[in-house]
């Protein structure tokens, strides 16, 4: 028989249960909730004040009416809120810079991905051939990027790595005979500094995955091979890759969440903004962008939450072809 | 000999990830115009005048905000292990009607992430009246979808003799989940200090959410270094250098039981 039995449980289950679907109804089904009501509402419904309505004598002296400035908000006339459907999206669905924002983030999620898995993966690998001290020290080495703020990460990548007398271009690209790149103002050059940003900061911790996944790895599985003879290839194929497959799925999952959720990152780096040209505006920073606007605060939070919303899908899709790619991909 | 490409890769993967590091702490004694030099690596001389800024609140209350960053990620990290914690244990040694059911609800979370929901959480946070609360930065997120997933996995490794035993002591559910904590220690720490790291790093929620005197330390170190440079980079440098300290310091504690919960959890 596994585990307790449901009905004796009830009050047990209530315990264990209830704190976590407690916080989850509040701080995620509620928001939710008003996120999906805020997107079906109409886009340029505003709070309207009186004054506005009702143009009042300002003959008064200047003084006055500036105390009286805070009194007509007890009687604010608020336009009621009007249900458009759809229309949200449907604005979403056709503005260009979403498209430009979603099509950014998903280059900025895979991009990240196919560079650390492999990278993490040969890390790790190597790795493990390594005696104790040396690998623990080294891996700890190679978290230290992954425990730094984003915005910590940025501010480096802002005065040592970039610029012409940065260290990417004095220590890389001069040496190996290019042009010295400026890394972010030249358009074509603002997203893969900034997935070399994700690469820099993830793969530490992916690698100390995969090194306990390699390390889980029976010995005689080696000791087999060494006997047998098997090449490189095929002990990488047969006895390491199979230790690390469900952590490599575990990572992808972390990283598709991660990516699309970045917002640190970008947002110091470009103030915000998206970039020359948007080539670095991600979703999160769209999303912020519309919901406040120059921080005039006329929030178009309409528009706003139903972009938040269209993420859910597309996420929810790539985590999909995910988990399908584990059935065919990595089931031997 | 073999081994030398081998120590070759890793030495340049390492010294990739510290240097910029070092280059960092050093860079908080430089001048401005010592830092604009990205190539040089040791100051001229070493002032502690920026660490003394930062510590008198020359520029902004900086301890007032790493304090609250502390409070934020410590509160979260440590709520949201237990409360995940919990769920896992009953998803995955209790058999109930509707738990698969459950399961698929609770982990629906990960799909829509606290900040793609950050303008509805910052209305209804603002409705509760907790908006410039710290509490309104402690709490969501506390519902992990992943903790749920991970700790589904961690539960599922204790052998189910145990629980049988339990119960044949008569002891609770809830009695047994308590007892059974030390034994998966290491990945109650693991999660707890990820989840730290995260919420740590946590920047568009805060810039929401708080009130200019309630502020955390991403936003302290973004508003250290403005556009418009009327603060000496060495501030910055020495701002983020102490964001550093009590990350590095939790994961050099913790780093053996790390390792050693996620080997036991990739044994399958």
């Amino acid at each position: 028989m596994k585990g307790f039995m449901g009905g004796k449980a009830g009050i047990s289950l209530l315990c264990l249960l209830g704190p976590f679907f407690a916080l989850w109804g509040l701080f995620w089904l509620v928001p939710l909730g008003m996120g999906i009501d805020l997107s079906l509402q109409s886009p340029d419904f505003r709070p309207v004040h009186r004054d506005e309505v009702l143009p009042q004598d300002t003959s008064s002296s200047s003084s006055l009416t500036f105390l009286d400035w805070r009194k007509p908000q007890v009687e604010v006339e608020v336009e009621a809120p009007r249900y458009v459907g759809l229309d949200n999206f449907e604005k979403a669905v056709a503005d260009s810079k979403f498209h430009k924002a979603l099509g950014n983030t998903l280059i900025y999620v895979f991009g990240s991905i196919l560079v650390i898995l492999p990278l993490a993966f040969a890390l790790a690998v190597n790795l493990r051939s390594l005696t104790r001290i040396p690998r623990g020290v080294l891996v700890f080495l190679l978290m230290i990027p992954g425990l730094a703020l984003p915005g910590v990460l940025s501010t480096l990548f802002y005065l040592f790595f970039h610029g012409r007398t940065g260290a990417l271009n004095q220590y890389l690209v001069i040496p190996l005979g290019f042009d010295p790149v400026n890394w972010m103002m030249d358009p074509a050059f603002i997203m893969p500094s900034l997935i070399i940003q994700a690469v820099w900061r993830w793969t530490g911790l992916v690698t100390l995955f995969f090194l306990c996944g390699l390390e889980a790895i029976p010995r005689w599985q080696f000791e087999v091979a060494r006997i047998e003879g098997v090449g490189l290839w095929m002990r990488v194929r047969s006895i390491l890759f199979p230790g690390v497959r469900h952590l490599a799925l575990f990572a992808a999952v972390f990283l598709v969440v991660d990516g699309f959720a970045a917002f640190s990152g970008a947002y110091n780096l470009l103030g915000g903004s998206g970039g020359i040209l948007d080539t670095g505006l991600l979703l999160v920073t769209y999303v912020y962008q519309v919901a406040f606007p120059g921080g005039c605060g006329r929030f178009k939070f309409n528009g706003a939450a139903a972009m938040s919303l269209l993420v859910a899908p597309v996420t929810a899709f790539l985590l999909f072809l995910l988990l399908q790619a584990r059935k065919s991909f990595f089931s031997r | 000999m073999k081994r030398i490409p081998s120590f070759l890769f890793l030495g340049v993967a390492a010294l990739i990830c510290v240097y910029p590091f070092a280059w960092m702490f050093l860079s908080s004694f430089k001048t401005n115009k010592e830092i604009y030099q990205p190539t040089l690596f040791f100051p001229s001389d070493y002032e502690w005048d920026s660490y003394a800024g930062l510590w008198s609140g020359e520029y902004l209350p900086f301890f007032d905000y790493f304090l609250h960053s502390l409070l934020v990620s410590g509160g979260q990290a440590l709520l949201a292990t237990l409360v995940t914690a919990a769920a896992g244990f009953a998803f995955s040694k209790i058999r109930f009607r509707g738990s698969a059911w459950l399961f698929g609800v609770a982990i629906l979370v990960i799909l829509v992430p606290k900040q793609a929901l950050a303008v509805p959480l910052f209305e209804w946070m603002a409705w509760l009246g907790w908006q410039g609360d710290l509490w309104s930065l402690a709490l969501p997120g506390v519902a992990s979808g992943l903790g749920v997933i991970f700790f589904t996995q961690v539960f599922r490794k204790v052998p189910d003799e145990l629980i049988d035993l339990a119960q044949v002591e008569g002891l609770s559910p809830v009695r047994t989940f308590v007892t059974l904590l030390p034994l998966v220690a290491p990945a109650l720490m693991t999660f707890c200090f990820l989840h730290f790291i995260l919420s740590w790093q946590e920047h568009l929620l805060p810039l929401l959410m708080l009130d200019d005197e309630n502020l955390t330390l991403p936003i302290a170190l973004a508003k250290l270094r403005d556009s418009s440079h009327r603060i000496p980079e060495s501030v910055g440098m020495a701002a983020a250098t102490l964001s550093l300290v009590p990350v590095v310091l939790l994961f050099g504690l913790g780093f053996r039981k790390m390792k050693t919960a996620l080997v036991e959890l990739s044994l399958s």
